[in-house]
């Protein structure tokens, strides 16, 4: 009787399974994150870092279909919301090829995702506990090399527009699969030598002269901006 | 063959050659006035987008690119859509950072829905993508209307 009713179940699932349409969600730290700041992506003060982890953690990520599409101007988004349960804590610099990180795949109905709120949090177990985002790594400038950890406590809510890159995405077809992508500008902390010191991003940004004693120090998120969907903005809450 | 129909044979393929070679270097231009659309992209700073990538996604199939382009020293973009009515969807791009407009075309002039607010600041980067024209814009365009779509700009 229980191979005859497990056929069955098989075949009753298998066309849902084979028509889900899903969406999935990445993180990505970019190329400064699997690859680091190199010449002549220095920090704004000049130093080389390299990463060994960057400890992110993901909370109340909300996929939406908007309409009008929301821009990325407030922290409000309105229309049909896909919730996609967290936490989720990911180290940025264990990436794929394309530099992301997947969080998770959630089925979906039809229609372009073009908005996406999401949260940076600490994390409440593991190696990244009461951090909502660490990096470990050793920095080096002029024959000095350090070794740093730097951590953040805040919890910053992100309500963004359209996911902006190479190619558009969100788009969940009947059968088809789609994604979307958070996305942190490590540049926004770390500033870039190669813009200058005009740049109105280095003037913003922390640098890396803060931290050269080496060890731990703890930074703040406010004010800097760090989250993205790949170059489209968001609007930034702190919690 | 002999010198007289070497001749011969030399008259009558220049006869048969001459039309094409001409038609083939022929610069025809036909002009039309028509209806298109002006952008300007522009950081808050009231600083142009100059010479950003623009990707413009069509009504019909908005995941895949329309056309595409570069913004004037000005931060203008003109365009040329199509008989298509609904969201047409702008990307401006540039140096890592890109903002998006939505430009409904209906029965009524096109509105254009961009990012209402400002920046938080200058980390945001915010670029406005301002309608600046819907109306005649001559002839140049029609050119650009007519070239390979990759590069839909005027």
């Amino acid at each position: 009787m229980t191979r005859p009713f497990l056929a069955a179940a098989i075949l009753a699932i298998a066309p849902v399974a084979a028509t889900a349409q899903s969406l999935t969600l990445f993180a990505s730290g970019e190329d400064l994150a699997t690859e680091g700041f190199n010449s002549p992506k220095l920090t704004r003060d000049g130093w080389a870092l390299e990463f060994t982890r960057i400890l992110a953690t993901f909370d109340h990520i909300t996929a939406w279909q908007s309409d009008p599409p929301f821009m990325g101007d407030g922290p409000e988004i309105a229309g049909a919301a896909l919730s996609i349960p967290g936490p989720f804590t990911v180290d940025l610099v264990n990436a794929d090829d394309a530099d992301r990180v997947a969080l998770a795949t959630v089925e979906a109905t039809e229609g372009h995702y073009n908005a996406l709120s999401w949260a940076l949090v600490p994390a409440t177990r593991g190696d990244a506990e009461g951090f909502s985002l660490i990096f470990e790594g050793v920095a080096r400038k002029d024959g000095q090399e350090v070794a740093f950890t730097l951590r953040s406590t805040d919890a910053v809510m992100h309500a963004c527009g359209e996911y902006m890159g190479d190619e558009r995405k969100g788009f969940v077809t009947s059968g088809g699969a789609a994604d979307l992508e958070i996305t942190l500008h490590l540049d926004h902390l770390f500033g870039r030598a190669d813009k200058g010191g005009d740049d109105e991003m280095n003037r913003d940004a922390l640098g890396f002269d803060a931290f050269a004693a080496g060890g731990t120090h703890d930074f703040s998120l406010v004010g800097l901006h760090v989250g993205h969907v790949g170059e489209g903005h968001c609007h930034d809450t702190l919690l | 063959m002999t010198r007289c129909s070497r001749l011969v044979a030399a008259c009558v393929l220049a006869v048969l050659c001459a039309p094409h070679v001409a038609l083939s270097h022929a610069a025809l231009i036909e002009a039309e006035t028509t209806q298109a659309i002006r952008l300007h992209a522009f950081y808050e700073t009231g600083e142009p987008m100059a010479q950003a990538q623009v990707i413009i996604f069509a009504p019909d199939n908005p995941a895949l690119v329309w056309g595409q382009g570069l913004t004037d020293l000005q931060g203008r973009f003109d365009f040329i859509p199509d008989a298509q009515m609904g969201r047409w969807s702008v990307q401006v791009r540039q140096a890592g950072h890109g903002a998006m407009a939505h430009v409904e075309m209906g029965t009524m002039d096109p509105v254009v829905i961009t990012s209402a607010g400002g920046p938080q600041n200058w980390t945001q980067r915010a670029i406005m993508i301002a309608l600046v024209a819907w109306g005649a814009l001559g002839t140049a365009l029609w050119a650009a209307g007519n070239r390979n779509r990759a590069d839909a700009s005027s």
